[in-house]
């Protein structure tokens, strides 16, 4: 019965009556700052709904379209802390544009709703509707500025995101035409009792497979489907950027992890060839970001580039598939909690971009010459998250490394972590250029740079997490190993 | 319950720190008395814990609480634990921490008010408690290394504090680097103990010195290495430059950090691998040796200088050398009963000298002179603590001193001859600094070093200044009772009893205590006739010991020699050119090179990154085709 | 396998020979004089339905078309929508109403927005 599980959409469903409410108070309101705070308050009331649910059992609804389940509702809760860290650190921001504050707000919203539900699709068709409603959402935001870069930067990744979707698309008619199914798990029984022994000799399955993992990698910007980020990234408002980078590629793990691990992860065959497709793409991806970013100006780019290098760190975890020595789901439970360091870290080196740049009008690196005098927290802050990004300790970085790293040794891949390894201590470079340059670069002016309350909560908050993520990672690697329970082991 | 007290006690200022560095400050900025507030809240509830904490320990089996440890990360098979410690030394050394850092951050209230760092120093005083905390708890030496280093960082942090004046700036960077050589030591001596042992437990490392597994050649060099760690800390020569001039830093940073607490870390690093020294006579006489040494080296210094920190931070050297030598003579009680009596007395006699300043605005004893008058509480408790640690009976500083008197004289003739000698310079210079600064007349005065006052008048502190010092001073009267019927040796000891004479009154009976009290006052009398009576001139004397006055005011010309000599002529001029070369030449080109190319990689890969949309759209189609391509070449 | 290869290769080349001989069979054709050349203005003219074209056919809408034209479009999917409820109305029931208020609230919600900011004004 289908009206008894819209109880278990209660996250969704929330956040979007919210979405309607802040366009409504929108036109009737003059004091914009409300909206924020409705926002809030949605997203709040959202994630309450969802820690609710965190103790009950795993229950697919809607015939089998969406998941309710621990690893979706662990996403859920990541998503939604992004997207208030971001409504949070926007407060400064939108003074850009002023005519459309509601929009801006319920667009975020609707986004996040978007990618809550990727995360709990199960379904191909669901999956795809979900990502549609997340991306068109994003698409918007992107060219929010209206100036030409960030015009630019919406109308490419519209058109980008186009062709990823077309090839997504193509890739789900092959593997639904192979198999007759749409639903994850029927596919995977259809999958598991293949007569087959290799994926040369399927080579429509192969295909199949690969403009899976291209369409989704267009989302989580692996290379060769990460030429948009760079250009995307500098041209939309930075709240937006940081957006794009924790949460569109959040969401995006999620839905390759449920996609491979649950439809096409049962025979070895099929798992052994996709995992070396991620080994390998993620060796790529992190190399490629790392040696551009060294030769970038401009610290949007820059994190454009390095949150690129973050996601070849993240497919370490994609690419741990088969029987491991020891643990089986380490991997997936370590892309987990990677994400969650991964997403504070990101957003609070964003958040401090976002205060510095806007005041300063600036986002050239050279520019940010003698920020610890000008505006000390805010450099603390920044150097924190470049150092977490590093990997160094006390931060949350170390111990995403460490724990991803060590699930890939498990799995027999040292080579990748070898290329990690040497690939973080490149990323130390560029990283720490910004570091150097901010404390011990001579001040341009005197001029103090302030900030809002609302930023320096935003920017707090990330601090904390990823102190906390770095000092006491006990808990939060217990909620990673709980999320990824689903797939047994 | 219990087990959660320590990680309380080494959380509360810990969560003192977060809650300044990331609510007050960013947020409430504007009121700066929470920040004091919050500090001394947290402290103060360590404070109270750490008492309960006592408590326990003295009734525990073997004086030591079992606190399981702590899993802090198990991934898969990849577990990592941390855990804390209490046993007897460290049970004292939480009061130690808890009760001066309790009375400096209420002191400070006063003394700080009105800075513009106000919540940036309470920040950082939470934090260095904190660290200062986990140092004496840590049950491993990860975690004691982690916290080793965090206590040096404060300090740079708080030395630093006003760091737009050059002379904070370098004196931060001094002390930071200087004890970096001695880390260096400890940290070789960490990582070769867990090449032999495998183990960095502390518990499992006294069991294997105990047992005998761990002997000769080894243990020697981690005892030494450990111990090179502890003279950096401790500022034991020939590290001790760095401590005189980290009296940049604000006078309760130097309270806490550089008399009470992190300078006797050393000492407690010394005592908490005791077992370890004492299997090794090597180390164990060099602890004494150089303990003994620095000691008389470091008062002879004292005797000369005109600044009142500076006397203080010679003091604090020479007694630190004490310490060592109790330790290396006697054993972990007795260094241990005078670091604990030290605290209290040196702590109040820094915030005396932060009192005077508060009112004269100068640290310099030649503009200061007949505040006995203007700042009675502050001259009446200076005056305690001058009389204890100058060891006259019956306040604290004489029934450590004595101990360790009696334990070297047994141990090593000629130490105790240096350690006598030492009695006397100390009971000198500290009258010499209560004369100069308390008698005769007002001299003048000069800006203060937190620049809030202008034109001032003599005036007593303010109560929240003065309540501390009596604090203070009631402790350096009565904290030495503690061991006048051999208890606390009994404690912290294995067992053996040390106190040499038992009671208030009948350690009186031993002819060796008089002689000190005779050489101490003498001391005192020699100081009065030369800066109080004027029975002798004290330029007289200067010029008569020429000489000596210049090479103690000079400080044996070591900041030269270490400046000039070795850093300028052997390590620049020598050894780093040296090894510049090879690095212009060899590592640099290597280095460069790889580097080069990744910058060249990075530019040419740029290039691709046109801003052409087809291109892109183009590469997701090449993409594809290559990943096609691929497998079925490769696959 | 080779055979489904096998089928695809003979597709493969039927396609190439038709889209190749096609072209060539009416040049040869035209060449052999079978197919008449005889020209006239309405044979050349571009071929549309309806009427012809007067002016140049590149001429700028208003905008505000666009804007009634998404506004009629998303009232279109609700009554796509509409109809086959309302036919089963009896058995759909409360759920079905309730279902379908909520459908219409969200775009009331929309429309709400567009009146106000003035996208059905045209000025």
């Amino acid at each position: 019965m289908i009206v008894s599980e819209l109880h278990l959409m209660t996250p969704e469903l929330s956040l979007l009556g919210f979405a309607l409410v802040v366009i409504l108070l929108d036109l009737f309101i003059k004091q914009k700052k409300v909206l924020a705070g409705v926002s809030i308050a949605g997203l709040i009331v959202s994630a309450g709904f969802t820690l609710a649910m965190w103790g009950a059992p795993t229950i697919d609804i809607f015939y089998a379209m969406l998941a309710v389940d621990r690893f979706a509702l662990f996403f859920k809760f990541l998503l939604l802390a992004a997207a208030g860290l971001i409504i949070l650190a926007s407060q400064d921001y939108v003074s850009k544009f002023e005519r459309f504050q509601g929009e801006y707000y319920a667009l975020v919203l609707i986004s996040a709703v978007g990618m809550m539900l990727l995360t709990a699709a199960a379904d191909l068709i669901s999956i795809y509707v979900a990502l549609e409603l997340s991306g068109i959402s994003l698409y918007v935001l992107a060219s929010f500025l209206k100036d030409q870069k960030s015009t630019e930067a919406g109308l490419k990744y519209l058109l980008l995101g186009a062709v990823a979707s077309a090839v997504l698309l193509y890739g789900m008619a092959l593997v639904f035409g192979l198999t007759g199914k749409t639903c994850l798990l029927c596919i995977a029984d259809v999958v598991e009792t293949m007569p087959i022994a290799g994926l040369l000799d399927n080579p429509a399955l192969l295909l199949g497979i690969i403009l899976l993992a291209a369409g989704f990698g267009f989302k989580i910007a692996c290379v060769p489907f990460q030429m948009w980020v760079p250009d995307v990234y500098e041209g939309a408002p930075t709240p937006i950027t940081a957006y794009l980078s924790v949460a569109s590629k959040a969401a995006g793990f999620a839905v390759i992890v449920r996609v491979f691990f649950v439809a096409l992860g049962a025979p070895s065959w099929l798992s052994i060839d996709w995992g070396i497709l991620f080994a390998i793409l993620s060796a790529i991806t992190m190399t490629l970001g790392n040696v551009v970013a060294i030769v970038q100006t401009n610290i949007k780019r820059m994190l454009g580039y390095s949150s690129i290098a973050q996601a070849g760190y993240l497919m370490v975890g994609l690419a741990t598939v088969g029987v491991a020595v020891g643990a089986d789901a380490l991997g997936r439970s370590g892309l987990l909690f990677f994400l969650m360091s991964y997403a504070v870290t990101n957003l609070g080196a964003f958040i401090a971009v976002i205060a510095i740049s806007n005041k300063i009008d600036s986002d050239l690196i050279g520019d940010y010459t003698g920020m610890g005098k000008r505006a000390p927290l805010l450099a603390v802050a920044l150097t924190l998250c470049l150092v977490s990004l590093i990997g160094l300790p006390p931060t949350a970085g170390l111990i995403a490394k460490i724990y991803i790293f060590n699930a890939a040794v498990h799995h027999g891949l040292l080579w990748l972590v070898i290329v990690a390894v040497i690939n973080s201590c490149i990323s130390a470079y560029y990283y720490l250029r910004v570091v150097k340059v901010m404390w011990l670069g001579a001040p341009v002016s005197e001029e103090k740079v302030p900030s809002s309350w609302a930023l320096r909560a935003s920017l707090s908050l990330c601090c904390l997490g990823v102190l906390l993520l770095g000092v006491i990672p006990g808990s939060f690697v217990g909620m990673a190993e709980a999320a990824v329970r689903i797939f047994g082991s | 319950m219990t087990y959660h007290i320590p990680w309380i006690v080494f959380l509360l200022p810990l969560f003192s720190f977060i809650i300044i560095s990331f609510i007050l400050r960013p947020f409430l900025n504007y009121r700066p008395k929470l920040g004091g507030y919050v500090t001394i809240g947290a402290i103060g509830a360590a404070c109270a814990l750490s008492f309960w904490l006592l408590v326990e320990v003295l009734s525990a089996p073997g004086h030591k609480l079992e606190i399981p440890d702590i899993q802090w990360l198990l991934i898969g098979d990849l577990s990592i634990h941390i855990g804390l410690m209490v046993d007897a030394l460290t049970a004292v050394m939480l009061i130690v921490v808890t009760i001066v850092s309790l009375t400096v951050q209420i002191y400070s209230q006063g003394y700080m008010h009105g800075d513009p760092g106000y919540h940036r120093y309470y920040a950082f005083m939470s934090l260095f408690t904190a660290c200062m905390l986990g140092l004496v708890m840590a049950d491993n030496l990860v975690f004691l290394y982690l916290f080793w280093e965090g206590v040096g960082l404060c300090s740079y942090l708080l030395i630093g504090f006003w760091f737009h004046r050059p002379a904070a700036a370098d004196a931060a960077k001094k002390a930071f680097i200087v004890t970096r050589l001695g880390d260096f030591g400890f940290l070789a001596a960490i990582l070769f103990l867990f090449y032999k042992t495998g183990t960095f437990d502390i518990g499992e490392l006294h069991g294997l010195a105990i047992a005998g597994t761990l002997t000769g050649t080894t243990l020697t060099w981690v005892a030494i290495g450990i111990f090179a760690g502890a003279v950096g800390k401790s500022a034991q020569f020939p590290l001790h430059v760095w401590l005189p001039d980290a009296m940049e830093g604000p006078t309760p940073v130097s309270a806490l950090i550089h008399a009470a607490t992190m300078v006797a870390a050393g000492v407690f690093l010394v005592a908490r691998f005791f077992p370890l020294f004492e299997n090794s006579e090597m180390a164990l006489t060099s602890v004494a040796v150089i303990g003994g040494f620095t000691a008389i080296f470091a008062a002879t210094m004292g005797l000369v200088m005109t600044d009142i920190k500076r006397v203080l931070a010679y003091s604090t050297i020479s007694q630190l050398g004490y310490m060592m030598l109790g330790l290396g003579a006697g054993g972990i009680a007795i260094g241990i009963f005078h670091l604990f009596n030290h605290a209290f007395f040196k702590a109040l006699l820094f915030l005396g000298a932060g009192s005077v300043n508060h009112s004269t605005g100068t640290f310099d004893m030649r503009e200061m002179g007949g505040l006995r008058k203007a700042m009675p509480w502050t001259y009446a408790t200076f005056l305690i603590a001058s009389l204890s640690i100058a060891g006259i009976w019956p306040l604290s500083g004489f029934w450590s001193k004595d101990e360790i008197l009696v334990s070297s004289f047994a141990n090593n003739p000629i130490l105790f001859y240096l350690a006598m000698i030492t009695v006397f310079m100390t009971a000198f210079y500290m009258f010499r600094a209560v004369f100069l600064t308390f008698g005769g007349e007002y001299r003048g005065g000069a800006s203060s070093e937190h620049g809030s006052h202008g034109a001032h008048q003599l005036h007593e502190s303010p109560k929240v200044m003065v309540i501390p010092l009596v604090v203070l001073a009631a402790l350096s009267i009565f904290s030495g009772w503690l061991n006048v019927t051999g208890r606390f040796d009994e404690f912290l000891g294995h067992g053996e009893v040390h106190s040499f004479t038992q009671g208030f009154f009948g350690i009186l009976t031993h002819p060796l205590p008089w002689i000190s009290l005779i050489l101490a006052g003498s001391g005192i009398l020699l100081a009065y006739a030369m800066y109080s009576a004027k029975w002798l001139s004290a330029e007289a004397i200067g010029k008569a010991f020429s000489p000596f006055y210049a090479l103690f005011s000079r400080k044996y010309w070591f900041d030269e020699l270490y400046e000039r000599v070795i850093v300028g002529r052997v390590l620049v001029d020598g050894l780093f050119a040296g090894c510049g070369f090879f690095d212009s030449r060899g590592v640099d080109g290597a280095v460069n090179g790889v580097a080069d190319g990744t910058a060249a990689a990075g530019r040419a890969l740029r290039q691709a990154q046109s801003g052409q949309l087809q291109v892109y759209a183009m590469a997701i189609a090449v993409g594809i085709v290559a990943i096609m391509v691929c497998f079925y070449l490769f696959g | 396998m080779l055979a489904d290869y096998g089928y695809i290769g003979l597709l493969l080349i039927v396609a190439i020979l038709f889209t190749v001989s096609m072209p060539l069979l009416a040049l040869s054709l035209s060449f052999l004089g079978i197919i008449p050349r005889k020209s006239n203005p309405d044979k050349t003219s571009t071929y549309e339905c309806g009427m012809e074209t007067i002016g140049k056919t590149w001429v700028q809408f208003n905008f505000r078309y666009y804007l009634y034209a998404i506004i009629f479009v998303a009232l279109d999917v609700l009554t796509v929508f509409l109809y086959p409820w309302a036919v089963n109305l009896k058995e759909l029931g409360l759920l079905g109403l309730i279902s379908v208020a909520v459908f219409f609230a969200i775009l009331v919600v929309g429309y709400i927005y567009a009146w106000r900011k003035g996208a059905l004004e045209w000025k």
